[in-house]
């Protein structure tokens, strides 16, 4: 992973990206880049943007203009099913909450992207992924048998199981405690360090920020401030109040 | 994988689909094994003779059980020469059975029929005891219990007869010797072939077959016959149309004279065809039956596991995002969805099967009891109608899922974001286009045609159009209306009035749910079983007014009235066209025409003995002026040239005959009723006297109870898939709403507010589908009692059955509470 920020080290790049609904713009025209080997937060106050940002970036939604390039490829020229492939090559999402099927077990759960890719899911790599995120003896488990906590490393061990571009993560720790989002943070950021994952990181939580290599600061659609360096939870609150 | 998961793990989501596909495939399989079953049988006292000869069949409409013209008495005596002479053959029997009743302790046995003795070894039953009837002497069933040499009062066609008990058989009926029982039998239809120990039965059909094509024996029925005494009744009438100038011109010869074969010859199964007309009715009735709860169940279940199905899809949007999220493409999902309707389909189809291979003896019996099957029928078990409907009940079940599924492909990843769900999305464009297209269909049906005859088809239309239209609106009409019900509950300061009232609003589619199974029930009970009693009373009241006598002799215990019963009565039977079709007649006395029915026309003119009177539009259909010569035969196989001597208007049969000539040329048939003016005499044992009210209160009653017990059928099958909609979608919302009802604990609610909450709820909702079904199926009855009433010219009431209707009400809301506070408790409990 090269220091440089040229665009081919760019595994997201969203370009002067507008996304509306009827009247009201989600999205302002935003233009950044998401660079290979970093954890990037996003950040700001409810309505600003920053969900319409996630699934923009990730290929849930379809922006109004603009250019989305996911390791690559031009979202705006792949067709639904196209996208759906995409997602499930290139891309891993862990959501705030209902993360999992709960019909199936963690390893089940784990290897449902590659089971829809309709590839062989190796009982092995699939038990390495549990192992990778501590849960290596709650395979059989199923969702309802889990804690919370358990139940976000199982989304992030099915996140990783494509060996993905990109991680998306919306909210990652907006229904655990403390103690285990310290966890499953500390996790992310390992992933981030050792494996050279890229990760996109949505949450409105100073201390999830912290974990970030770079938080950018999302209001009314718009790109309003940026912090990068060493952060603490304190210098992200507090620029976060100045930017309000 | 996943689909079978699913199944395993929402087995709750699935339960109402399966419980409801369980039941509807035992219906289907059990109705489609009875229809398999329903075939004729050979009769068991026809079972001994291998081969029959009977008259030709005539081609018949779907549903008419007009009879066979019988063979002519020459043709039977030279049939029976002839046949009997086959080498094999030990004696050609001619079937003749006829109407006797014994009367014990003064009343008549439930067994009505009688048979020449020569018959009893066409079974072949034996003597048990005594000796084989001479004249004025009978031998009956053993299971009656008379013992030789007793005297038995039997009721005949001319009226009671008393005769000496000569011996009794193993076998039910009464024989009378060959003499006196051809007096009392119609004509000849089958003669039955005793064949020697050993003989070749094949050889001998064949014969058989060579001497039934023969042509020679064609003529017997026409012309040249026409007229030929027998036994001695229709003597004398051939002058009376000697002279008549059309007799050429109406009925060539050449027409009567088609290649037609004499007989035709059965063998083994085919022999069934003999069975009696009365158990070849009953069985088509049967078949109406079972086809209407086939179908019934097929479309319900397909509605309901539909129905299911969409809930289960609309609770798992998330789910479904979420798989689209990570890589599920729509096919994907889509095939998920048809897979979880595969494990479940397969599963409760299969159970349900084999709950009607189990069940289907037992309802065997109850068909033969309650009348839509003749006695003797059995339901056995064969392996393709069960194939069959395992199959069929599978295919159902990938239709009936069809729509949910689409929807689940269409499921946005997006929604795997979703906070909440929030109850809000719009109706499919399908949806209100059909439901929209459905109502005007029933509105443009109720205001347009009001032409006679075709009301209450356009008021059935009606009806079930707007229901079925509103059925697919109810998420757009229901929460208005629900507002509007609730209104009351605002007035109370009490939460509980509040919470049902915004819940029923905001939860468009369990409220929809809910309420849709409870109109669609309502209406169509109340609309069906409505039309049906309002149309018996309105026969009824038009009975009544159309009765000129004091008194009605009615038969009691006994198919019908013997000439002995007094009274005026006329006789219902059927006489025969050269061509063999036969034509429903009527012989009546111009007097009893007087006292009953609307008949109008020459009436006088049925004294003498050789006239017909001709419904008008046979007349016109026919060609036939006063004058023209119908040639015609009789029940008793017997011809004659009849000279139509006017039209009648509004007959109750395609002609009218004196009474006296229908009666000698049909020796078997027996009268409905009998009208009595004045004082009316006992009518003997068989036969009760009731007033003209009671008479038209009970006429028709035993159609009317069939009819009943069939619309009770599928109104109580149609409410039984209502009740497990109302229950699925309860528990299914239940679990949908465990956090809603947890944050309304956490709100300070009791479990008792939380109890009472979802129980006036549930009942709020189900009291609106049943006033929305009354809504609708109230105008159309009224409409359709209006139209009945006018097209009749009588009062008629409209008749409801309030507390059956009731009931059903009580059922959903007692099944709609009960569930919804049971699952909300199981939620809220721990």
């Amino acid at each position: 992973m090269g220091g440089s920020a040229s665009l081919d080290a760019m595994k997201v790049h969203l370009k002067a990206v507008r996304r509306t609904y009827g009247m009201v713009a989600a999205l302002d025209g935003v233009t950044a880049g998401f660079e290979a080997g970093t954890l990037t937060a996003i950040m700001g106050p409810s309505g600003s943007g920053k969900s319409t940002l996630l699934h923009c970036a990730a290929g849930l939604d379809r922006p109004t203009e603009g250019t989305v390039i996911v390791d690559g490829t031009d979202l705006g020229t792949l067709n639904e099913h196209g996208l759906t492939v995409l997602r499930r090559e290139r891309i891993g999402f862990v959501f705030q909450a209902f993360n999992l099927v709960s019909a199936l077990t963690a390893e089940q759960n784990v290897a449902l992207p590659l089971r829809l890719a309709g590839r062989p899911a190796a009982p092995a790599s699939v038990r390495q992924a549990l192992a990778e995120v501590g849960l290596a003896d709650r395979a059989g488990h199923r969702p309802n048998g889990l804690s919370g906590g358990e139940q976000q490393r199982v989304a992030i061990a099915r996140a990783l199981i494509t060996r993905p571009a990109v991680v998306f993560a919306d909210e990652p720790t907006g229904q655990l405690d403390s103690e285990t989002s310290r966890q499953v943070l500390g996790m992310l950021r390992g992933l981030v360090d050792d494996h050279g994952q890229t990760m996109i990181v949505v949450t409105h939580d100073p201390v999830t920020a912290s974990y970030a290599d770079r938080v950018i600061f999302l209001e009314d659609g718009r790109i309003v401030d940026e912090l990068s360096g060493a952060l603490t939870a304190e210098t992200v609150a507090a620029r976060m109040a100045g930017s309000c | 994988m996943l689909s079978f998961a699913t199944v395993r793990e929402r087995w709750h989501s699935f339960a109402g689909g399966f419980v409801v596909l369980f039941l509807g495939m035992a219906l289907v399989s059990m109705s489609v094994l009875a229809l398999a079953s329903a075939r004729p049988r050979v009769p068991d006292r026809l079972a001994g003779a291998p081969v029959f000869v009977s008259a030709p069949r005539a081609e018949r409409a779907e549903g008419s059980f007009a009879p066979d013209r019988p063979w002519s008495p020459e043709t039977v005596t030279s049939l029976l020469g002839r046949l009997s002479a086959i080498p094999g053959v030990a004696q050609a029997v001619p079937e003749r059975t006829f109407y006797a009743q014994p009367i014990l302790d003064g009343r008549p046995v439930p067994s009505e029929r009688g048979y020449a003795w020569s018959t009893a070894m066409l079974a072949p039953y034996r003597l048990i005891a005594g000796t084989a009837p001479r004249n004025g002497e009978v031998v009956v069933d053993r299971s009656l219990g008379l013992a030789p040499g007793t005297r038995v009062s039997v009721l005949t066609a001319p009226g009671p007869v008393t005769y000496t008990v000569s011996g009794t058989v193993d076998g039910p009926g009464v024989f009378l010797d060959d003499a006196e029982a051809a007096s009392l039998s119609a004509g000849v239809r089958a003669i039955g072939l005793v064949v020697e120990p050993g003989a070749n039965v094949a050889a001998i059909a064949k014969s058989a077959t060579v001497i039934s094509a023969a042509t020679e024996e064609i003529s017997a029925t026409t012309e040249d016959k026409a007229g030929t005494p027998s036994e001695g009744s229709v003597s004398g009438q051939e002058p009376a149309f000697a002279g008549s100038p059309t007799a050429d011109a109406t009925m060539p010869p050449t027409s009567v004279t088609p290649s037609q074969k004499v007989g035709d010859v059965l063998t083994g199964d085919d022999r069934s065809v003999l069975e009696s007309r009365d158990d070849e009715r009953t069985r088509w009735i049967g078949m109406q039956v079972l086809t209407g709860m086939f179908v019934l169940s097929a479309l319900v279940s397909v509605l309901v596991v539909g129905s299911t199905f969409a809930v289960g899809v609309a609770q798992r949007r998330r789910e479904f995002g979420l798989l689209r999220a990570v890589g599920a493409t729509p096919r994907q999902v889509r095939a998920m969805v048809y897979g979880e309707a595969l494990v479940v389909g397969v599963a409760a189809t299969a159970a349900g099967v084999a709950a009607g291979a189990l069940l289907a003896p037992m309802l065997g019996g109850v068909l033969v009891d309650v009348g839509f099957e003749p006695a003797g029928f059995t339901v056995g078990l064969s392996l393709l109608p069960l194939a069959g409907s395992f199959a069929g009940g599978v295919v159902l079940t990938l239709v009936a899922v069809w729509s949910a599924s689409r929807r689940a492909a269409r499921v946005s990843p997006l929604e795997a974001l979703r906070e909440a769900d929030v109850d809000n999305r719009p109706m499919p464009r399908l949806r209100w286009i059909t439901g929209l297209a459905l109502c005007a269909l029933g509105v443009a049906s109720a205001v347009s045609s009001d032409s006679e005859g075709a009301f209450v088809m356009s008021g059935l239309v009606a009806a079930v159009g707007v229901i079925a239209g509103l059925a697919l609106l109810s998420p757009v009409v229901v929460p208005p209306v629900a507002r509007l019900a609730s209104w009351p509950f605002t007035r109370g300061r009490g939460a509980v009035g509040m919470l049902v009232r915004e819940n029923a609003r905001s939860s468009v589619r369990r409220t929809a749910a809910t309420a849709t199974p409870v109109l669609v029930t309502v209406g169509c009970a109340v609309l069906i079983t409505g039309m049906v009693q309002t149309t018996a009373a309105g026969f009824a009241a038009v009975r009544a007014t159309t009765i000129r006598a004091n008194a009605v002799i009615v038969p009691d215990g006994t198919p019908g009235l013997t000439d002995a019963s007094g009274g005026d009565s006329s006789l219902f039977s059927a006489v025969f066209e050269a061509n063999g079709d036969p034509l429903s007649v009527l012989g009546a006395t111009p007097e009893l025409l007087e006292k009953a029915g609307d008949t109008s026309g020459p009436l006088d003119v049925l004294r003498p003995d050789d006239r017909i009177l001709l419904a008008d539009w046979l007349a016109e259909e026919r060609g036939l002026r006063p004058g023209a010569v119908l040639p015609v035969s009789f029940e008793d196989g017997t011809s004659a040239r009849l000279t139509v001597a006017g039209t009648v208007e509004n007959a109750d049969a395609d002609a009218l005959v004196s009474r006296d000539l229908l009666r000698r040329h049909d020796p078997a048939v027996l009268a409905d009723e009998a009208y009595v003016v004045g004082a009316a005499a006992d009518p003997g044992p068989g036969a009760r006297v009731v007033d003209v009210a009671t008479y038209a209160a009970e006429a028709d009653a035993e159609e009317d109870r069939l009819v009943w017990i069939a619309t009770l059928l599928l109104v109580v099958v149609s409410t039984a898939y209502a009740a497990v909609a109302i229950v699925n979608t309860m528990v299914m919302s239940a679990a949908g709403r465990g956090r809603d009802l947890e944050v309304l604990r956490l709100s300070g609610a009791t479990p008792r507010q939380v109890r009472g909450t979802v129980a006036a709820e549930s009942g709020l909702v189900v009291l609106l589908g049943a006033g929305l079904g009354l809504v609708v199926a109230l105008p159309a009855l009224f409409g359709i009692r209006g139209a009945f009433a006018e097209a009749m010219n009588a009062e008629v009431p409209l008749v409801i059955p309030w507390p059956f209707i009731g009931g059903l009400i009580a059922v959903c809301l007692v099944l709609a509470a009960g569930s919804a506070v049971l699952a909300a408790t199981t939620k809220v409990g721990h």
